[in-house]
């Protein structure tokens, strides 16, 4: 190790598999390891190697005089001018400007190979909080969480501007969360089931219309506003086959298909006719294409309609296969807003009138909401956020064996342990009747303070028990007390010392006292102390 | 087992480690399963989890041998250190400490703990049925169940490529929670949406938190109407079938359908997400009956109902398989072995809870008691009524193989939607590749692995 005028130790060893934690300096002094790779892609750059600390370290560089810390060591020796302190500034010679690249303190990062190195120390900070620090900063409107400060700043700027939101008013920062909520979200099927309300004639014919077809300008507007979701929109409308031929014809020609197509589309407008029996055209698809229909929908059209009845077509094992599936697919319950909306559709058929923009039905699927800051947002937030207060806790362990106790214990022994048949001293003999486990009934002279200890008996206060309860140490310290159970803890003693010990005294009906000092003294009771005592 | 009672003092060198009949079968205590975790060098706390596990081992050992004083004296010490609304590791034992009380109480020795139960009937847990909106939120808070979604949407949609008729079997725990995103991502694929038709079993796992207050007909009908707004045809169905029999109407059904389809060019995707460890493997013998058995194998002392579904999955010759579940072993017979490994696995959703839901919240209740619900079929209960029945990763490799059936691994695109996830997430998580497989990792430990399997 040579010590270079930057503050830093120079290492020849290679700094691969290096732990982070030899990366400490023990002397103080800052650690820099510098490393040599040919593998770097400047082959003459310096790889530095950084400690967690040392790279997370805003002021690294302190003034003896008066504490100021910098973060680069030369403004630390411009500051020492003023201190009338010698200070030395780099040279800045050509073979001193050599390029340094850093790696990443965490071994198991692909930055930690300084063939990976990254080449501003900045750099490696910010990718070392961002993979493999806290993320301590918290966006207040979305919960998301940063651990470069800057990162959540850049985010708090945009936050509210770029989320997805369903009809429901709930907000989503992520894709998949809003996906997932949208699929199941009532928001979804009131507006198919809208939809399906406009008994218009012209809309009969578009039975089994491509979904995509639909014409409706707000809904195409949001759904090209959706960044992730290219519209799979094939054509305008009378190229617009219905969702069958294109399914259909892709696939291998097994005459089986064509009919199976047909049967799906039969499997879903069962639905429609049976959630919505008053309306008065079941086959209305939930397109509200005002465009007349080609030929060549209405040509699908029958098929459909058709379908339902057909199965006589169908291979019977085909027809068994999917009876099943056409019975619980109707089976969608009659949900109320679709009726109200269906009231209201039939009772002003006037369909644009039913189609005015309303915040809380628009038909977004996937929607950029703009509108940051609006009351919309406000309750969404605070929708989103069900949490309520803490109801009661279940009923604890604690008073689990509190009833154990009122119910094993005679009605003057309300005492928890004496419940437990744990305690037996100072108890007089009427009370040890009612103990379900009265093999240990220690003499009154036996229920000395250490038996107290070790088995948690002392009853003759209520405060002492209370204090066992507690779990605070009667006498002395907690390990001292509790150790009497032998779980190893007791330092030289063997892990099941003492609770063999315990279970040896209670199995004689010995003198608990001994025992327990026994255990108290570290584990280094014998045999013959036991045999004593009992 | 010993008879404290009526045991003379025992010499000095049976007072030594280990000196309990039981404990000699125990496994060696292992070490420290986290870094960080606090050990017991010298006089730990008795908050200390390396401590609460070996008082709980304590105490299943004085259940298992019908020692109520010793057992109660455990519980009495346990209930003190760990209270329901501690730290994590508190809350774990406690866990752990209620379902020792329902193992007492349902073997009857414990007198006065039985006598307790008949009484008191607040051992149960309170499993909120969800809502399928809360479900989907609920889902959506931790990578648990989005990691393997993640994973097995990406081998799906790769290995589904082409086909223009694609049959998803959903064997989900979290009740089809998966599948908006698999349409969504199906219907952006470049060469046009598919056909999609999706069987799922029903009421397979009604009795399995989380429950849902919403039959599978109307959920179906729920993805239907999804899948058309994204301009895909989804058919859905239904398969009444159940897991103690390895799903074995499921597969009559989905045998008698292959035989229609199977020319045709449809593919066969069997999504098996935390479900297929419910099905009895051969720790629970034997076989219930020889009626119930509707595979032609003959059952035999190797073969278990888990060992057959597997079989009879591999004679559907399906596309692809995505196998995702926990990864631990919770299947032995050792009442001890499971608490341990049980333990030992089941502080990982306690460790996470804090990363993202509030103290005190309603949604962290019924998380933490769906985990309560498990450690209590670990714990409590035997036979088949013990469900929970985890196998590691290395066993289910094995078992998939055995049933000729070859790792398929995941590609660059899995991979980086899975780190893309993650990143939503709490620092704690990651991910690592293992051979073909990828498995979520909280703090370095295992927490849940994805494969995916073609026929051999």
């Amino acid at each position: 190790m040579n010590l270079k005028q930057h503050h830093g130790q120079r290492l020849s060893s290679c700094a691969k598999g290096m732990q982070t934690s030899s990366l400490h300096d023990k002397t103080g002094t800052l650690p820099r390891q510098l490393v040599r790779n040919p593998q770097v892609n400047d082959p003459d750059a310096e790889v530095i190697a950084l400690s967690p600390k040392t790279l997370l370290a805003t002021n690294r560089f302190v003034c003896e005089i008066c504490n100021k810390g910098f973060q680069r060591d030369q403004n630390l020796q411009l500051h020492r001018r003023g201190h009338n302190l010698p200070w030395k500034l780099r040279q800045r010679s050509s073979k001193e400007v050599k390029k340094r690249v850093y790696v990443c303190p965490e071994p198991s990062c692909v930055h930690h190979d300084p063939s990976r190195a990254l080449g501003d120390l900045t750099g490696i900070k910010k990718h070392f909080c961002r993979k493999h620090g806290e993320k301590k900063w918290k966006c207040d409107k979305c919960s998301k969480k940063y651990a470069v400060q800057s990162d959540w700043k850049a985010h708090s700027k945009i936050c509210g501007t770029r989320e997805y939101k369903c009809d429901c008013g709930t907000l989503f920062s992520r894709r998949d969360s809003f996906i997932t909520h949208r699929a199941f979200c009532d928001a979804l099927a009131e507006e198919s089931a809208r939809a399906q309300t406009h008994p218009q004639p012209q809309n009969q014919n578009q039975a089994v219309a491509n979904p995509s077809s639909e014409s409706d300008p707000k809904v195409q507007a949001v759904d090209s506003s959706a960044p992730p979701a290219p519209a799979p929109t094939p054509a305008p409308a009378p190229a617009s086959a219905p969702v069958q031929v294109s399914a259909s014809a892709p696939a291998p020609a097994a005459p089986t298909l064509p009919q199976s197509t047909s049967v799906i589309s039969s499997s879903v407008l069962p639905i429609r006719s049976s959630e919505l029996p008053e309306n008065p055209t079941p086959i209305v698809e939930e397109a509200p294409v005002p465009a007349p229909a080609p030929a060549g929908l209405n040509g699908s059209c029958s098929t459909s309609t058709s379908s339902g009845s057909n199965g006589g077509s169908r291979s019977s094992v085909f027809a068994s296969l999917f009876a099943s599936s056409t019975a619980s697919t109707s089976l969608q319950p009659p949900q109320p807003p679709a009726f109200t909306d269906l009231i209201r559709a039939m009772g002003r058929p006037d369909r644009p009138a039913d189609l005015a923009p309303s915040t809380s039905t628009e038909p977004i699927s996937l929607c950029l909401s703009t509108n940051h800051g609006s009351s919309i947002f406000g309750t969404a937030g605070q929708e989103r956020r069900q949490y309520a207060p803490p109801p009661q806790p279940a009923m604890s362990a604690t008073a689990l064996l509190q009833k154990a106790a009122q119910m094993g214990a005679a009605a003057t022994n309300a005492s928890l342990l004496r419940g437990f048949g744990i305690v037996s001293s100072s108890s007089s003999s009427e009370q040890q009747d009612s103990l379900q486990w009265g093999q240990r009934q220690v003499e009154p002279e036996n229920a000395s303070v250490p038996a107290g200890l070790g088995l948690g008996l002392p009853c003759d206060g209520s405060s002492g028990l209370k204090e066992l309860m507690m779990g605070t140490p009667v006498f002395g310290p907690k390990q001292t007390t509790l150790d009497f159970l032998g779980l190893g803890m007791a330092a030289g003693g063997s892990p099941n010392g003492g609770l063999s010990a315990l279970i040896t005294s209670i199995g004689g009906g010995l003198d608990v006292a001994a025992a327990a000092a026994a255990s108290f003294g570290g584990g280094d009771f014998t045999g013959k102390d036991i045999g004593r005592s009992s | 087992m010993m008879q404290f009672t009526e045991t003379p003092p025992q010499p000095l060198h049976q007072i030594t480690p280990f000196s309990i009949p039981t404990m000699n079968k125990n496994q060696i205590h292992r070490a420290r399963p986290w870094p960080g975790f606090p050990t017991s060098k010298g006089l730990g706390s008795f908050g200390d989890a390396n401590c609460m596990e070996q008082l709980l081992v304590h105490c299943a050992n004085a259940i298992e041998s019908n020692d109520a004083t010793l057992a109660q004296q455990i519980l009495w010490v346990l209930n003190n250190i760990a209270p329901p609304d501690g730290d994590s590791n508190q809350r774990l034992t406690c866990a752990f400490l209620r379902a020792l009380i329902v193992r007492a109480a349902k073997s009857g020795t414990c007198k006065m703990l039985a006598a307790m139960a008949n009484a008191h009937c607040n051992l149960s847990i309170d499993i909120h049925t969800f809502s399928v909106i809360e479900l989907a939120s609920f889902v959506d808070l931790t990578p648990w169940h989005r990691f393997g979604f993640t994973a097995a949407n990406a081998a799906i949609l790769e290995a589904v490529e082409g086909y223009s008729v694609i049959h998803i079997v959903d064997l989900s725990l979290t009740h089809c929670m998966q599948i908006p995103t698999l349409i969504d991502a199906i219907a952006n694929r470049l060469e046009g949406p598919p056909l999609l038709k999706l069987t799922v079993a029903g009421g397979a796992t009604e009795d399995i938190p989380p429950m849902l207050d919403l039959s599978y007909e109307e959920l179906g009908s729920k993805l239907v109407n999804f899948a058309r707004s994204r301009n895909v045809m989804l058919e859905f169905r239904v398969v009444a079938s159940t897991y103690a029999d390895g799903f074995s109407s499921l597969i009559e059904q989905l045998r008698v359908q292959h035989l229609v389809y199977a020319e045709s060019g449809e593919a066969l995707v069997i999504n098996c997400h935390m479900m297929l460890h419910y099905i009895p493997e051969e720790t629970l013998s034997p076989l219930p009956n020889a009626n119930s058995n509707l595979y032609s194998f003959e059952p035999s002392s190797t073969s278990s109902f888990r060992t057959m579904f597997l079989k009879a999955l591999r004679g559907l010759d399906p596309t692809v398989v995505v196998l995702v579940d926990e990864d631990a072993d919770l299947t032995s017979n050792n009442l001890v072995c499971r608490l341990r490994s049980a333990f030992n696995y089941l502080w990982i959703p306690y460790d996470t809870v804090d990363t993202f839901l509030p103290q005190g919240s309603k949604q962290r209740q019924w998380y933490e008691a769906d985990i309560c619900w498990k450690i209590e079929n670990v714990i409590a209960h035997e036979g088949l009524q013990r469900v929970d029945r985890l196998e590691p990763k290395s066993r289910w490799v094995q078992r998939m193989r055995n049933a000729n059936f070859r790792g398929l691994s995941f590609g660059e695109d899995a991979v980086s939607e899975v780190k893309t996830m993650l990143d939503e997430h709490a620092a704690g998580w990651g991910f690592k590749k293992e051979e073909d497989d990828l498995v979520l990792t909280w703090k370095g430990h295992n927490v849940v692995f994805a494969t995916a399997w073609v026929p051999a």
